[in-house]
């Protein structure tokens, strides 16, 4: 913990203190962690299937080249877990600057998480099923 | 919904210099990256569950149109991404927090000189399918037909 008072202008007095374990510190660790890993898996992703490879000519046999592959699948994989979560905690961080009710609010929660779990479910199992054999 | 107006008339009229701008762009990114997102998670799901309706989207997602958006998510994505770890640094070291305004336009300094050349690669990419299309006497900005990709049908 730090602050800066009026006595040490420009100064910045650091204090260690214990933190009590809570549901909202271990999402706010997971917003730096994710992060961190998301400047190799995202900025990754989109240097390499927007850059170096182009949509403009993406078809569904090259997704299917690519996800015949368990590395591009657990990377996918990998991305998709921690995108997802990412996104809609910083969505909920915002609207909470708006909402300032708490029955609002947990019905906000509630259903943004239930959206996460469905979407995150939904991806995998595309992404574990997806069989390239199928496609012609 | 009042304060929402208020926020974003206070967003722009509020002279709170390098971090108050980091902090907007961060929330304007992200918002955007988590849009783009959603819509592309989903879809790609399809390549799975509804080849024929995945086949479609990528062929709509060619259209110049959603090729400048495309451009717009590598500026959020690239912007969000060193921002953050900007913001985590300074979270776990506030003995930083005097380098705030350095920090920011280093930050922002990073984006340009990364974001430029992929945003022209990617704008060439775009005029190069579009020169294709043209050729072959057809054009990038017509909209595909579902029916053309009945083969993918299951």
């Amino acid at each position: 913990m730090a602050s800066i008072t009026s006595n040490t202008p420009g100064k910045v007095t650091v204090r260690r203190v214990k933190l009590e374990r809570s549901y909202e510190r271990y999402l706010w660790l997971f917003m730096r962690l994710s992060g961190v890993a998301m400047l190799i898996l995202a900025v990754g992703h989109m240097v390499i299937q927007h850059v170096l490879n182009s949509s403009t000519n993406l078809t569904l046999q090259f997704v299917a080249a690519q996800w015949n592959n368990w590395g591009w699948k657990a990377f996918d994989i990998a991305l998709l877990w921690m995108a997802i979560p990412h996104g809609i905690r910083g969505l909920f961080n915002i609207l909470s600057d708006y909402v300032h009710n708490g029955g609002a609010r947990r019905v906000l929660a509630i259903v943004l998480g239930l959206f996460v779990v469905a979407t995150v479910i939904w991806a995998t199992i595309a992404i574990v099923l997806f069989d390239p054999a199928a496609i012609p | 919904m009042t304060s929402l107006i208020l926020t974003v008339r206070e967003s722009i009229r509020y002279r709170g210099r390098s971090g108050q701008y980091s902090w907007l762009a961060h929330r304007i990114s992200g918002l955007a990256i988590l849009f783009f997102l959603v819509i592309h998670v989903w879809d790609t799901a399809n390549a799975h569950f509804w080849p024929q309706a995945y086949a479609w989207s990528i062929a709509l997602f060619k259209n110049p149109l959603f090729g400048i958006g495309e451009i717009g998510v590598m500026a959020a994505v690239l912007y969000h991404a060193f921002n953050g770890i900007r913001i985590t640094l300074l979270d776990f070291k506030p003995e930083w927090w005097r380098h705030q305004r350095t920090s920011s336009l280093i930050t922002w300094g990073l984006f340009l000189i990364i974001f430029v050349p992929i945003a022209v690669l990617m704008f060439s990419h775009m005029i190069s399918h579009c020169s294709e299309m043209a050729a072959a006497g057809g054009s990038c900005l017509r909209i595909p037909a579902f029916s053309d990709f009945a083969q993918y049908a299951r």
